[in-house]
């Protein structure tokens, strides 16, 4: 379920300062109290705890929430790819349904 | 009258920028041999007004109003935001054509669609990265036309198909002697952030490809309806594609190039519609 304040804060750090202001412990806990978060979600993004966040979060914004977060294409890749149920599609079956 | 000079289709992929002087040779030289020739087609077409057609990548719209359709009708838009995109396209600002944008919306009003509009738009990296790929001396003025392709519920494949057709008798209804081409950016298949991010789905794009060149209107709406169920969330952006067959009348398609290109994470594809005389 996509949580609105967690996105809308992933959608204003496009432009407050992405990964130079999230990398910075500080920087992000003064962020993160600027929204309505949950204290579950708010605990999870403090932590890292991409499990947690990942089924809130728009995938789009994901994607960014990742490079803000100092990971590239490919370690963003094994961080989602560790939070898939059942096996990794293949490139050319295109037979395995997921959300 | 304004005139419909040429409809095309190419992949946006924001990592054709980003990693545009550190890609692989091989993966540079296909693109560089495939975007000329899409260059080439779009110049041949010598077009006054570009009306693109892209996914809004979370820089205009957010989860408190989200528009299915939005045209732009401003004189001029917002250049890139990314920053990837300032090396190589660092445009401020792009000229508009508020009088095709706002026949167009009438148009579409008076045709039984309801799109959204703006005065006021940024033109991401969806809409500028085949822009900034064709080279031109001057940009023509573009009508930017964002769908929502990235919060779930999407509008249907056939609707982005009649849009098309739409868009088409709007173009050809305008006053002034303009050309225009229409564009559909995106695609083909790929996953972004997801857990399949990086999956490039060759049997979804060989199965595109195959629809654009022989389906009717009907079948090409319903089968993407199901393939696009299977497949990763950026196959979504075919729908622009689809805009781009509807103005096309539905035939006339010519795959410039494809190629599945994991570090683009997308299933690269560039096309043409041949239009009839």
């Amino acid at each position: 379920m996509t949580d609105y304040w967690l996105n809308k804060l992933i959608f204003d750090l496009q432009e407050a300062g992405g990964r130079g202001l999230w990398t910075d412990s500080k920087k992000r806990l003064a962020f993160v109290d600027g929204y309505k978060l949950s204290p579950a979600i708010r605990k999870a993004l403090i932590e890292d705890d991409f499990t947690t966040l990942q089924p809130a979060i728009n995938p789009y914004l994901m994607r960014n929430f990742l490079l803000f977060c100092g990971l590239d294409d490919e370690e963003s890749k094994d961080v989602l790819h560790g939070l898939h149920v059942g096996p990794q599609p293949t490139d050319k079956s295109g037979e395995v349904a997921h959300g | 009258m304004a005139e419909l000079v040429g409809c095309f289709a190419a992949g946006h992929a924001p990592n054709i920028a980003r990693m545009w002087e550190t890609m692989d040779r091989k993966e540079r030289a296909w693109l560089d041999e495939k975007f000329s020739e899409f260059a080439k087609r779009v110049k041949a077409s010598r077009p006054d007004v570009l009306i693109i057609h892209s996914t809004d990548h979370w820089c205009n719209f957010f989860l408190d109003n989200i528009p299915a359709f939005c045209i732009g009708i401003g004189d001029e838009h917002e250049g890139p935001p990314e920053p990837f995109m300032k090396p190589v396209f660092p445009y401020e600002t792009l000229k508009g054509h508020a009088g095709l944008g706002k026949h167009i919306l009438e148009h579409a009003f008076a045709s039984e669609f309801d799109p959204s509009y703006s005065m006021q738009l940024k033109l991401d990296h969806g809409m500028v990265v085949p822009v900034w790929q064709v080279h031109f001396e001057t940009i023509p003025a573009i009508v930017p036309v964002y769908l929502n392709l990235v919060e779930k519920p999407f509008t249907t494949p056939l609707r982005c198909i009649k849009w098309g057709h739409m868009l088409r008798d709007a173009i050809e209804s305008f006053p002034e002697n303009i050309r225009v081409a229409v564009i559909g950016t995106g695609g083909m298949s790929h996953s972004i952030g997801e857990t399949t991010m990086g999956w490039v789905d060759e049997a979804f794009d060989h199965a595109c490809i195959e629809l654009f060149r022989t389906a009717s209107d009907e079948e090409l709406g319903a089968k993407m309806d199901e393939m696009l169920k299977v497949t990763g969330n950026g196959g979504a952006e075919m729908r622009n594609w689809l805009c781009a067959h509807g103005a096309a009348g539905g035939k006339g398609f010519d795959l410039i190039g494809y190629t599945p290109m994991p570090s683009m994470l997308i299933g690269c594809g560039l096309a043409e519609w041949r239009l009839s005389s």
